[in-house]
């Protein structure tokens, strides 16, 4: 069950069947009676990010065995930074005064704004600087054989600090405001039905980018090693294998796809704030991993897609409801179908996963 | 018959010294020279303040007679109104006025003089807290009849803190104005012997006008003493309130770490155990209310171990329903208790509402000890470090002089052989789950009267907690006390300085530089893993 199977092409052609689906029901035919509202779209190409985000994590704590309770640090970088590509190129060419400037009063962006109205420019960053941060963490940690429950506890004190540091107003990120008023994305105008379709065309292609990279990835050679990581590091590391470097690879990859992840949603909800960094978004990412089933990549995509639509419908009419449902879920999930949905569709396995 | 009124005076000297002096006293109102009759408005002032209550009383009503321009003066001796209907001002019985008795003069400053003193005396008549606070602000301005030895009466007599406030700057202001240069070195000094933020400023404000140079001296002394004093205090001030936010923190985090320590479970529901128990000291004051409202002040004391025993409670029920079934996959147990936590924070939120609580002040946590500079020694802070304390020294001899402890410490050290030797390790677990749970109920009741209570407190506290266990290790006591004052002092030197960020990111960094070197925690045990 290395995310091969039956299931795997299931997902996998219906990621690619939507993304050239999306531009057309929702393109020419969007009128008509199996054409796809605008209002849809979005829905569908955010939950195409939360399965980016949710694969992204489900490589590094389904495969490798290293839980993160931070990946909406990642999820926020990206979403922060293509915000302020947004904003800037909205500032430099089209006239538009960004909300923070106003609010606080400045006449012109910090220094750190430099060249971000550069589509290539940010998009650079997107992907070097969660990499450069996961690479950083990650080979403090590994390095020194942190792991287990202190590494996850690390990574969402990590991501309690930077929410803090974002609600700061003086910072030049918006504070507790965030960043909204976005123009448009590659000139195509934000609010405009067709931008919603594109937007959620490349979510879903970004998905399943990640979908088949991982689940090629998982069955080579190197995800043989981060499974062997996630089951016994110390005979490996016997046998004379170094699990640093692996661990670091699937980490980094893992922080990187996350970030693309945030990158395509901020544009989708057209705004981005430090609430995303709050631990309980972190918390939920890991939730859907294990709801859906850890260490197959079909699990995470299913878990992603099945509760964040849940939340979708159910927030509509009764928020108040919806954290007593999500944490039932989690408890009868985890307490009784240690593998996560999947294991509603599978015979039972022989003998419970390692590493937990 | 001069003879003859000389033999009166003297019989009444004898015969009731009071009233003699009281004849003396209001006989000086009647001298010639407006100095003397200011000053003998000042000697009725101290002889009120010093000569109790009835005597202040008669006092202020020969002042007041004064203001009223009714007393009036026949040779020496003084007397309240007209003719067949006056007052013999020393005794105010009925006793004719002499035809010869003329009003006594009056001018400005003497009246100002009159209601000087009067205001002074009715520091000790009036029984009004109100009147009383109204005569001490019409002493500020005038002070013609005020001498420290009456202040001082009146400051021994006085309780009425509204009143104090207004006295005691007024009196060390007296001090300050006085004409001997000598006099007001000692009353500099004498203010500074209290080094409060406001005793600096009277001292700088009297300093603006001085012109003597010795005294402009001492007073700059004075203050760069009461400078230094401040500047200990402050720091003291900061360590207490570290030493109090590290003993909640102590509370909350022994329990995860004997949790952790035993199980390799890290329980994220601990900040809402926290809130379950400040949670139950109010439902044990509102029962005390109704049921024994003679109790009210000690229900803080009673919700000790009701609020223990209510998250303990929670705990085992979280151990059996839940952990029980998690043992081998830690990574798990983090996303089951954070589903946990969800739960607790959206019952309360939903039974009981997200207001913050209202919590009775009893008087062992009201209020404060003054050391040093502006530094006072709460009694809500002392009262949750004495919480932490009691708590930690009984852990300590529960797990060093206990079977339980012992199995505890079995347990934690090689399950597989603490079974073999019959210790029940599933009953360890719970019971150690209760008791972790249980501290976290403490620390709400340590918490009811210093913060706010309300459904989502707990989560102020988990990271930090956490960061406790990771710095202090796993399963060690000694390194959790040390941690959680290492970074309850962090919290409190850096906030003012840079900000709460700056703090929570110091003691981040600070971990995971740490956690490079020892992996293991603070003091972990010696040996292998």
């Amino acid at each position: 069950m290395m995310g091969g199977g039956m299931l795997f092409r299931v997902i996998a052609l219906s990621l690619a069947a939507l993304t050239i689906a999306l531009p057309i029901l929702g393109g020419p035919l969007a009128g008509s009676g199996i054409g796809i509202s605008p209002y849809l779209a979005n829905i569908i190409g955010q939950i195409a990010t939360f399965a980016l985000l949710a694969i992204a994590l489900d490589l590094i704590w389904g495969f490798a065995g290293v839980l993160s309770l931070g990946h909406g640090l990642f999820f926020a970088l990206g979403g922060y930074l293509i915000a302020m590509h947004m904003l800037k190129d909205g500032y430099v060419n089209a006239g538009v005064v960004p909300d923070l400037m106003t609010f606080m009063g400045w006449t012109e962006l910090p220094g750190y704004w430099a060249f971000f109205e550069s589509f290539p420019y940010a998009a650079v960053l997107i992907l070097v600087l969660p990499g450069l941060l996961a690479f950083a963490y990650g080979w403090i940690s590994f390095r020194s054989r942190v792991s287990g429950v202190s590494f996850a506890i690390i990574t969402q004190a990590l991501t309690y600090v930077a929410m803090l540091l974002m609600f700061r107003n003086d910072t030049g990120f918006g504070g507790n405001n965030g960043m909204t008023g976005f123009v448009s994305l590659l000139g195509m105008p934000m609010g405009a039905p067709s931008t919603a379709v594109w937007l959620a065309t490349a979510s879903t292609a970004a998905a399943l980018g990640a979908f088949l990279l991982c689940g090629r990835l998982v069955r080579s050679p190197f995800g043989r090693m981060l499974i062997a990581v996630r089951d016994d590091e110390a005979r490996l590391r016997f046998l004379g294998y170094d699990p640093v470097w692996p661990k670091l690879a699937a980490w980094t990859l893992s922080g990187v796809m996350a970030a693309i992840a945030g990158a395509l949603y901020a544009p989708q909800v057209g705004i981005i704030n430090p609430r995303l960094l709050s631990p309980e978004v972190s918390i939920e990412i890991a939730v859907w991993v294990a709801l859906g089933g850890r260490g197959t990549l079909s699990g995470a995509v299913i878990g992603a897609v099945v509760i964040s639509a849940l939340k979708f419908w159910l927030t509509g009419f009764a928020p108040d409801l919806w954290p007593f449902i999500l944490s039932l879920l989690v408890l009868i999930v985890v307490v009784g179908l240690p593998n996560g949905l999947t294991d509603l569709r599978l015979p039972k396995l022989k003998g419970a996963r390692h590493g937990g | 018959m001069p003879v003859i009124r000389l033999l009166i005076l003297l019989a009444a000297l004898f015969g009731s010294p009071a009233y003699a002096d009281r004849a003396v006293l209001s006989g000086a109102l009647c001298a010639p020279a407006l100095a003397d009759q200011i000053a003998a408005l000042g000697a009725l002032a101290e002889a009120g303040a010093t000569g109790g209550k009835d005597e202040a009383a008669w006092a202020r009503t020969v002042v007041e007679a004064v203001d009223a321009r009714a007393l009036r003066c026949a040779a020496s001796l003084a007397f309240i109104g007209e003719g067949d209907a006056a007052l013999d001002a020393a005794s105010l019985a009925p006793s004719p006025a002499p035809v010869d008795a003329a009003p006594m003069p009056i001018n400005n400053r003497l009246r100002a003089a009159a209601a000087s003193a009067a205001a002074a005396l009715t520091l000790f008549v009036d029984t009004e807290p109100a009147a009383r606070a109204k005569a001490a602000t019409t002493l500020e301005r005038r002070r013609e009849a005020l001498s420290l030895t009456i202040l001082d009466a009146a400051l021994a007599a006085e309780t009425e803190p509204t009143v104090l406030a207004v006295l005691e700057p007024l009196r060390a202001r007296m001090m300050l104005a006085d004409p001997d240069p000598q006099n007001r070195i000692r009353a500099i000094d004498a203010i500074a012997a209290e080094t409060t933020l406001r005793n600096r400023t009277l001292i700088a404000e009297a300093l603006s006008e001085e012109a003597d140079t010795t005294v402009q001296a001492a007073g700059q002394a004075a203050m760069a003493r009461i400078d230094r004093q401040i500047a200990i205090g402050q720091v003291l001030a900061t360590l207490y309130s570290g030493l109090s936010y590290a003993s909640v923190l102590l509370l909350a985090a022994l329990g995860l770490a004997i949790i952790f320590g035993l199980m390799g479970v890290i329980n994220l529901a601990q900040g809402e155990f926290i809130m379950i128990g400040a949670y139950a000291a109010w439902f044990v004051q509102n029962a005390i209310r109704a049921l024994l409202p003679g109790l009210i002040d000690w229900y803080l004391i009673i919700a000790l171990p009701i609020s223990f025993l209510v998250a303990a409670l929670v705990g085992v029920v979280m151990e059996a329903l839940v952990l029980r079934r998690l043992y081998n996959r830690p990574l798990m147990t983090l996303l089951a208790t954070w589903a946990v936590s969800l739960l607790l924070i959206n019952l309360v939120r939903v039974t009981i509402g997200t207001q913050n609580l209202e919590f009775h002040q009893p008087f062992y946590v009201v209020g404060g000890v003054p050391v040093v500079g502006d530094f006072i020694v709460t009694l809500n802070r002392l009262f949750a470090i004495a919480i932490a304390a009691l708590a930690f020294v009984g852990v300590v001899l529960l797990l060093r002089v206990t079977t339980f402890g012992m199995n505890v410490r079995a347990v934690a050290q090689n399950r597989a052989m603490a079974g073999a030797a019959g210790i029940d390790a599933r009953q360890t677990d719970r019971l150690a789950i209760a008791l972790g749970s249980g501290l976290a109920g403490l620390a709400g009741v340590a918490l009811a009267p210093l913060y706010n209570v309300n459904p989502n407190m707990g989560a102020g506290f988990i990271v930090d907690s956490f960061m406790v266990v990771v710095l202090g290790g796993v399963g060690s006591l000694a390194g959790a006390v040390a941690a959680s004052f290492g970074i309850g002092q962090i919290n409190v030197i850096m906030e003012p300085l840079y900000g709460a960020v700056a703090a929570k990111v110091v003691v981040l960094l600070l971990v995971i530089a740490f956690i490079q070197r020892r992996p293991e925690g603070l003091f972990a045990p010696k040996g292998r893993r």
